[in-house]
């Protein structure tokens, strides 16, 4: 009983749980993202061996964040975690111009998995504290996400992950765009 | 006398190394894990896929980490193995007739492992995460294995520590090749081979010098032969620090040698008696005790339950559970987010070793004590596994596995999607009104009724297990005990088989000769011991789902050929050794019926071999848990059962015990089942024995005149 009331709160107040899965090419910022929401504060990150996953509650809405090692090997293995994702956060590193077409190809694979269908893309436009960052609309075009995320809710948030700027943004957009799954 | 005692690691068996590879991984920035050197030379199969399970996941949030994996060797190879294997046939049947037994049962053994394929190549991985600014994005991650076919690998963690160390000092193939060097240099070969009922015996005994004879022979043989080799040293003064540099183990079950790298001297400690299926250092205590605390504390109901796991209802202990998912060869993945991947590795090898007892095989061979999601699809082409894991991404799967073992939380979880169990002809045997099990509770009502009661037996062996824990027992306490149900559980599933098919694979029937001089009567039976009939069908209807569910797998089979291959060198094979000595012990039994089981089993055990079988049978037997008998680990009640024949009626009975005890206390292992022997017993032997002089002394007499 005491799940059903849970259950008929979570209705009532619009608590609810969202999965979500941050990918982005290695060095883009990933997990400091994720220790940003989930400590507030900034970290000094190293390369993810393997994955990183947190959960963050923000605006009622319960984030189970997972954040994957980026590094070129180990890409194929994205797809394990692509089953019951809600949302996509990709990270791009603003200033990284030469790769953006190596990231377009990445976020294109991902986006358009059979299992990725019904998922909300966030992309955050990261890095924007350095000078020469490509602005969002930029990012949008290089990525032609026009094309490449047809049929999916999409967004590009601007954002620096060492000061939070635009992260929990990127958060409450997703949160207010979530469709809850029918129950 | 026996012949010499030889060595399990001959120092001219050169072309066996200690360890066969060395490898270093690193972590690339851009490339992910990556394989560096690899040392004498590359270990063959996907070189990627092994430097992921060098480096684990989540091995950036720890500056040092552990892992176990087990290489299987591919098919080229297996075909070189096949060839040795032949030679190894050519040599056990050209072995002389007076060698000890124990050497053709190895083989036995190794001929046993052949049909598994290949021996495992067991790794252990170092792995070190370092912060330093001055790399690109402030870290470095590297990680050093070693690639052995010892079991015990995890004596080279010292080592491997020194080594890591070196490496980051030295990043080049020298390191590997100076550590590959030491490694091999190690020698062990003054540790005695021993049989498989002396390691048995070693096993299951406290005491610091058992078999230490052995040791003892083989170091004389050695200062023999030095001797021969150089006739300067001929006088015993010599000799005598010879003799010291070798020696003696402080105790017996380990045997100490001296890795010498980087000019560091490092103690190994080999464990002499190593069982099937034990892999590296784990505790069942500690095994036992994650899943046991939440569930004493506040027990949470399986849901859904399953015919061959939750044997005793949706409260069956999850240490149960697992045994039976085990047993049962169902899919097993431990799970331990945020944890070391070492601890989930020792998981998996605890829980192999826990439902092997030593006894069956099959589990190691398909575990995989550290894996990570880029295996997955290999994985699930395994049928039946025991695999550890870091990812909670498996914990969401539950079409990936049947049993959950959730090592942050001590919780099990049954998979939904577990494959159901269909009624089996022997499950609805006991269904029948003939057959039914009753409780003492109330009137009869089926298998369902009675595992409330329980019926197994598993809750009083739960508790039982419990509580030698909570009285620090030992790790070794708990392994026997667990060992006891496992054997207990393979000749439950013999008398299952007997009765429910009429003829079971598990047991090979005693074959009685006729002795010529007494003409001692045959004492039949074999098997399990129980009480009474209703006993028996009770317990067995309450084992019935998991026997039938066992009936299938690999442990089964492969414990139905090593029962073939065994059987023809144990040395007892007239009498079921066992199913008498447990006769003795659980059973009252008349006069007459147990002079004919003491005259038996006296006439049986006559030469070293027979009484160390005879050791392991009184090693073996527990009354049962349901009677009290907890008090007890190790060598159980020792010779007692035996001893009571020193009160027997009969003079003949009297004597012929008082003989096998005089020749048990002669023996090497025999003589600390003597010493535990309890004084009373001790000088009623010897009354009898003095008797027994006396009476041959008047026999004598009266002949001459």
């Amino acid at each position: 009983m005491g799940a059903s009331i849970s259950k008929m709160m979570a209705k009532i107040f619009g608590s609810k749980e969202m999965r979500l899965l941050m990918l982005g090419l290695d060095a883009a910022g990933k997990t400091t993202i994720l220790y940003k929401l989930k400590l507030d504060t900034d970290v000094t990150t190293i390369p993810t061996v393997g994955f990183n996953v947190e959960t963050v509650t923000y605006k009622n809405t319960k984030f189970n964040v997972w954040d994957v090692g980026g590094q070129d090997k180990i890409r194929p293995l994205w797809r394990h975690y692509f089953s019951g994702t809600q949302g996509l956060i990709f990270v791009i590193d603003s200033n990284d111009r030469d790769r953006m077409d190596e990231a377009k190809k990445e976020l294109e694979r991902i986006i358009q998995d059979r299992e990725m269908k019904d998922a909300l893309l966030l992309v955050f436009a990261n890095k924007q504290d350095i000078r020469g960052a490509m602005s969002p609309k930029e990012v949008s075009n290089e990525l032609e996400l026009d094309r490449t995320a047809k049929g999916h809710v999409w967004k590009v948030e601007p954002s620096c992950a060492t000061t939070g700027e635009g992260i929990f943004e990127g958060l409450a957009w997703l949160s207010n765009n979530v469709k809850l799954p029918p129950k | 006398m026996k012949g010499a005692i030889t060595s399990q690691y001959p120092r001219d068996a050169s072309e066996t190394n200690h360890v066969e590879y060395i490898l270093v991984a690193s972590f690339d920035i851009d490339r992910g894990s990556v394989m560096q050197h690899q040392y004498p030379a590359a270990v063959g199969g996907d070189e990627h896929m092994l430097a992921e399970l060098m480096l684990p996941d989540q091995t950036h949030m720890r500056s040092q980490d552990w892992t176990i994996f087990f290489l299987h060797k591919d098919a080229a190879l297996e075909e070189d193995n096949e060839h040795k294997e032949q030679n190894g046939d050519e040599r056990a049947g050209a072995e002389q007739p007076d060698e000890p037994n124990g050497e053709t049962k190895e083989a036995a053994a190794q001929a046993a492992d052949a049909f598994d394929g290949p021996p495992l190549i067991y790794v252990l991985n170092l792995v070190n995460t370092k912060q330093d600014q001055t790399v690109k994005r402030g870290a470095v991650v590297k990680a050093m294995a070693i690639c052995t076919r010892h079991s015990f690998l995890h004596i080279y963690k010292p080592l491997l520590l020194l080594a890591l160390e070196q490496y980051f000092a030295n990043p080049a193939i020298e390191t590997l090749a100076n550590l590959y060097n030491a490694v091999n240099s190690m020698d062990l070969s003054l540790m005695p081979r021993l049989s498989h009922y002396e390691r048995f015996i070693l096993q299951s005994s406290d005491a610091k010098d058992m078999f230490i004879e052995k040791f003892e022979a083989l170091i004389a043989q050695r200062v023999e032969s030095n001797n021969e080799q150089d006739p300067a040293l001929p006088s015993p003064n010599t000799q005598h620090p010879l003799r010291s540099r070798y020696g003696l183990p402080r105790d017996t079950h380990e045997f100490e040698s001296v890795v010498k790298y980087a000019n560091i001297p490092v103690p190994i400690k080999v464990p002499t008696a190593l069982s099937p299926e034990t892999v590296g250092d784990f505790s069942l205590i500690k095994l036992v005790t994650t899943f046991s605390t939440p569930h004493t504390t506040s027990p949470s109901p399986f849901s859904p339950t399953h015919p061959h796991l939750t044997t005793a209802g949706t409260l069956t202990h999850p240490i149960i559970v697992l045994l039976n998912a085990l047993l049962t060869q169902k899919r097993i993945i431990f799970l331990g987010h945020n944890l070391p991947s070492s601890e989930v590795a020792e998981a998996v090898l605890a829980a192999c070793s826990l439902v092997s007892g030593g006894i069956l095989r099959g589990f190691t061979r398909h575990a995989f004590p550290y894996t990570d999601l880029t295996k997955i699809d290999d994985l699930l082409k395994v049928p039946g596994f025991i695999a550890g894991v870091t990812n909670p991404a498996f914990g969401h799967k539950t079409e990936w596995w049947d049993l959950l073992c959730d090592l942050s939380t001590g919780r099990m979880r049954i998979s939904n999607r577990v494959q159901q169990a269909s009624p089996t002809e022997g499950v609805l045997f006991f269904q029948q009104p003939s057959h039914m099990p009753t409780s003492q509770a109330g009137p009869t009502s089926g298998i369902s009724a009675i595992a409330a009661a329980d019926a197994t037996g598993d809750g009083a062996f739960m508790g039982s297990v419990l509580k030698a824990i909570e009285e620090r027992h030992g790790e070794n306490a708990i392994r026997s005990r667990f060992r006891r149900w496992v054997l207990k559980f393979t000749r439950l599933a013999a008398a299952f088989e007997e009765l429910v098919y009429g003829a079971s694979v598990l047991h090979i029937a005693p074959s009685p000769q006729k002795s010529e001089a007494d003409g001692a009567r045959e004492v039949l039976g074999h098997g399990y011991v129980w009480p009474s009939n209703q006993a028996k069908t009770n317990e067995l209807a309450a084992n019935a789902t998991r026997i039938e569910g066992w009936r299938n797998t690999r442990s089964y089979y492969n414990f139905i050929q090593d029962i073939a291959a065994f059987y023809a060198y144990q040395p007892v094979k007239a009498i079921d050794l066992q199913h008498q000595h447990d006769r003795l012990a659980n059973l009252r039994l008349g006069p007459a019926l147990a002079a004919d089981i003491y005259l038996a089993i006296c006439a049986a055990v006559q030469s070293g071999d027979e009484i160390n079988q005879l050791l392991a049978v009184v090693i073996n037997t527990s009354s049962d848990h349901r009677r009290g008998g907890t008090g007890f680990a190790g060598q159980g009640q020792g010779l007692f059962f035996l001893a009571y024949g020193l009160f027997h009626p009969n003079v003949d009975v009297r004597m012929q015990v008082a003989e096998l005890l005089a020749r048990i206390r002669e023996h090497e292992a025999g003589r600390h089942f003597w010493d535990d022997m309890g004084m009373f017993m001790k000088l009623a032997c010897e009354k009898v024995l003095s008797a027994a002089q006396a009476k041959k002394f008047d026999d004598e007499e009266d002949e001459e005149k």
